[in-house]
């Protein structure tokens, strides 16, 4: 069987500076792999590698065996890739229920067949599911743009999981969330994690929250995995105290 | 020879669209502000002087330093106060559709209020001709080469060398950089308002002359300055400058060699171009797209 | 108080098939004239108000469509509906190339890129004497006649306008609640978050170009019959300057937008004629004054005025 995400030596390089250098790791069904390192390792940029959003200098990016190195974020995400984004991304002038269908509704049958079929593409009882899913029931009809941070957070998690991905790139999914609504937040990816046999790459700096989360954890820094294990093990490297002590 | 006439007639009228080119860029990149009137803007300090001299009695000097202060106070400071202020928080189109309705406005006006006659505007220059390495080159066109740059030149020290200047360079690169910085960055922007009250006055003062002044003028005259900054390079001095001389010179010589009727279609696939391929312009620093 | 768009609309709609009987002939002109407009300010509504592509090509589209139908109908015979059906699919075509632009740069720069195709084809318009009869024009354009009904007349010609305008509303409608009109919505608000959730950007901006392209040259069609003799000028920027201030004036991106910009823009500078050589420097301070205390519209302005006690509500419950 192979693994859900293969990344293989992938580098990228801006200029002269390497951001990231020859990082291969694999992810397998059901896993939740936590990426983490101080600030300029390199997380966002290898996210943004294997998303299709930068083209890598160096390496492959696999996923289901199948090769996507710089494929167009709209047609990974239609083989079943989805994220969600470190600076909130969602569409402010359409409200939280009119999102969702958004999220999904490229999944639904093919581009003509979206003109003339139902308006919301089959999809309002799965946005139904969602909105009671992330606990958004009382803002559903709101315009997006009229939420708070923490339930975009939460809006922007659920359109990540519309389409029933297979793979789920979360990018800092706790930055700037409240203590209440962090382990709400956790408590809602593991049980999307088990429901949907669903994939999870986090990167996070959030230490707590990516250690209770994950079942496995990478550690990056300048560019480079310097760890890999368990949230204990990882934890206990005299590696990574030092890469992020010594800055 | 001839194609040195045509280089030189060339480089004056490119002068022109370069002085205008300059202050539509300057107005875009501090401020956002698309100014499609900035045709318009050419056509109007021409007017002032006609009226300041008609119906003011002025002499021609008096009547071209009152030309340019209103340009200054109405082009300048008024818009900016008036038009551009209140619409810059609410994104792009509304300032570009203000823009266009207030061209029609000074259109109109001049039409309205003045007249729908092509009027004939006084030179400072005399209107003979020299010999310059065998070929006939009118003063005119030297003078305004001289006078564009003289003024281009100004403009390049003070923005360059003067700290007001570079605290304006730094509004146009990053203004919430700047105003961190301490920089008055409105002020920096009427700055900009003000220089682009100045440019529009004297390239109006030098192409009047020789296409006499109608209401009509700012049409073809806007279009240019588009043309000159995109193709040049769209956030720097130097590259509006360019793309305006380039214009002339090519603009020139299209209508010397090629048929008359598709000579407008020159610098119209030049500027589409530039925009497909290199959207910089030709002598710009790529701009960082905000991802 | 929620009755009253549908009671509004009804009176509207009375109105708007009442009036050519009560009507001078030149007032009938006017409001054919409005319909054809709201046509192609629909089309660049798509464009730029639902799908966020700024385009500056409209009045080009509408040329097309124009000299189509005036070509085709009186050098060739053909039937109206056949050069209505080309020039609508001709501009289709034209508009998808035109989109690929818009897939490489963006806002602005695809401004002028826009301006620089309609300053282009109106240039082809007025120097290919032998097709289009160059600054002469071509005269003597002919209304159908369709089905046995005789649109030679005013009236007659109004209704075959109004008719169109309606099937266009409808589709349109159709469309932006569609999910293809959630994805244009998507690919305005967010294009970076829209594609990494599936919605294809590429085709659907060809497409937004594209299909308001075609209305542009649905509109023409209908024009060329209306006024009976074209040539180049009405088909270069100042049209499509106008088309945009239509959209914006009436409120970009809200549905009813271009039927109130059409009317700002056609029938406000005729009312304003009383004021002789005035009425379009009225006209232009009305624009910015607008511009300045309501830049999303005449729509945004009464979703303002209407909706304000909702949106309290609103902000209460999110916090």
């Amino acid at each position: 069987m192979s693994a859900v995400l293969e990344v293989r030596g992938l580098s990228k390089a801006f200029g002269g500076i390497n951001a990231v250098e020859d990082v291969s790791f694999e992810v397998n069904e059901g896993e939740i792999l936590g990426i983490i390192g101080p600030n300029g390792s390199g997380k966002s940029t290898l996210f943004n590698c294997i998303l299709g959003q930068l083209l890598p200098s160096a390496g492959s990016v696999h996923v289901d065996g199948r090769a996507v190195t710089g494929m167009r974020p709209c047609d990974l995400n239609r083989l079943g890739v989805s994220r969600t984004f470190q600076l909130l991304q969602v569409f402010p002038q359409m409200s939280v229920r009119e999102n969702l269908i958004l999220a999904g509704q490229e999944h639904q049958g093919a581009m003509w067949s979206r003109l003339f079929g139902r308006r919301d593409a089959g999809l309002s009882e799965a946005a139904q599911r969602m909105i009671d899913f992330f606990r958004l029931a009382h803002v559903a009809e709101e315009k997006a743009g009229g939420l708070s941070y923490g339930q975009q957070k939460l809006l922007d998690a659920a359109m990540a999981f519309m389409a029933g991905p297979r793979l789920v790139l979360l990018d800092e999914p706790a930055g700037g969330v409240n203590l209440t609504m962090l382990a709400d937040l956790r408590e809602r990816l593991r049980a999307i994690n088990a429901e949907q046999k669903a994939t999870f790459v986090v990167i996070e700096h959030n230490m707590e929250f990516v250690m209770a989360l994950c079942t496995r954890i990478l550690v990056l820094a300048e560019g480079r995995i310097i760890a890999a294990g368990s949230p204990d093990e990882v934890r206990r490297d005299p590696k990574v105290i030092e890469a992020y002590l010594g800055h | 020879m001839q194609l040195l006439q045509i280089l030189i007639s060339g480089l004056a009228t490119g002068a022109i669209y370069a002085l205008v080119a300059v202050g539509f860029m300057l107005l875009w990149q501090t401020s956002q502000t698309i100014n499609f009137a900035q045709g318009e803007f050419v056509m109007l300090p021409a007017f002032f002087v006609l009226a300041a001299m008609k119906f003011g009695g002025l002499s021609f000097g008096w009547a071209m330093l009152v030309g340019l202060i209103a340009s200054l106070l109405i082009l300048g400071l008024m818009f900016k106060k008036l038009l551009v202020d209140p619409m810059l928080r609410h994104g792009v189109l509304p300032l570009v559709i203000s823009t266009i309705a207030f061209a029609l406005f000074l259109k109109e006006g001049v039409k309205e209020w003045y007249s729908a006659e092509a009027q004939p505007f006084p030179a400072v220059w005399a209107t003979t001709n020299i010999e310059v390495a065998g070929a006939v080159v009118s003063v005119q066109n030297l003078v305004i080469i001289a006078v564009a740059v003289v003024a281009v030149g100004t403009l390049q020290w003070f923005l360059a060398g003067t700290r007001t200047g570079r605290c304006m360079q730094a509004t146009a690169q990053n203004p919430g950089l700047a105003r961190i910085l301490g920089v008055r960055v409105d002020r920096m922007i009427l700055y900009t308002f003000l220089i682009n009250g100045a440019l529009v006055a004297l390239a109006s003062f030098l192409i009047s002359p020789i296409y006499l002044a109608k209401f009509t003028n700012g049409e073809t005259l806007g279009l240019a300055a588009f043309i000159a900054a995109i193709v040049g390079g769209f956030n720097q001095v130097r590259g509006a400058i360019a793309g305006g001389l380039i214009l002339g010179v090519v603009d020139n010589l299209a209508a010397a060699y090629i048929s008359t009727q598709y000579r407008g279609a020159i610098p119209l696939f030049l500027l589409i171009a530039v925009i497909l391929f290199r959207p910089q312009g030709l002598l710009g620093r790529a701009e960082e797209r905000s991802v | 108080m929620k009755r009253l768009p549908a009671v509004l609309g009804l009176i509207v709609l009375a109105g708007l098939l009442i009036a050519p009987f009560a009507l001078k002939p030149h007032g009938i002109y006017l409001l054919s004239m409005w319909a054809v407009m709201s046509i192609a300010a629909i089309g660049l509504n798509l464009t730029l108000g639902y799908a966020g592509q700024i385009s500056l090509a409209q009045a080009a589209f509408v040329g097309i469509g124009a000299y189509c139908t005036a070509i085709l109908t009186t050098k060739f015979g053909w039937s109206f509906p056949a050069t209505f059906v080309l020039g609508a699919v001709l501009c289709f075509v034209v508009g998808w190339l035109l989109g690929y632009p818009a897939l490489r740069v963006q806002h602005h720069y695809l401004a002028f890129v826009t301006l620089a195709f309609t300053t282009l084809v109106y240039l082809v318009l007025r120097n290919e004497e032998k097709i289009t009869g160059g600054t002469y024009g071509i005269s003597g354009i002919k209304r159908p006649v369709l089905l046995g009904w005789a649109t030679q007349g005013a009236r007659d010609y109004y209704f075959l306008c109004l008719l169109v305008l309606a099937v266009v509303a409808f589709a349109t409608w159709w469309l932006v609640r569609s999910p293809w009109g959630r994805a244009f919505m998507a690919l305005r608000e967010n294009p970076l978050r829209a594609s990494s959730l599936g919605v294809d950007t590429r085709r659907y901006t060809l497409m937004a170009f594209a299909i308001g392209s075609a209305l542009g040259g649905v509109a023409g069609s209908l024009y060329a019959p209306l006024v009976e003799f074209i040539d180049p000028s009405p088909f270069a920027l100042g049209l499509s300057l106008n088309l945009l201030l239509m959209v914006i004036v009436g409120g970009s991106g809200y549905f009813w937008g271009p039927f109130l910009g059409a009317i700002v823009s056609v029938l406000l500078p005729e009312w304003l004629r009383v004021a002789d050589g005035l009425y379009l420097i009225i006209y232009s301070v009305a624009v910015m004054v607008l511009m300045v205390f309501c830049p999303s519209g005449l729509l945004g302005l009464a979703e303002r005025i209407f909706k304000r006690p909702k949106a309290a509500n609103a902000a209460k419950v999110a916090t």
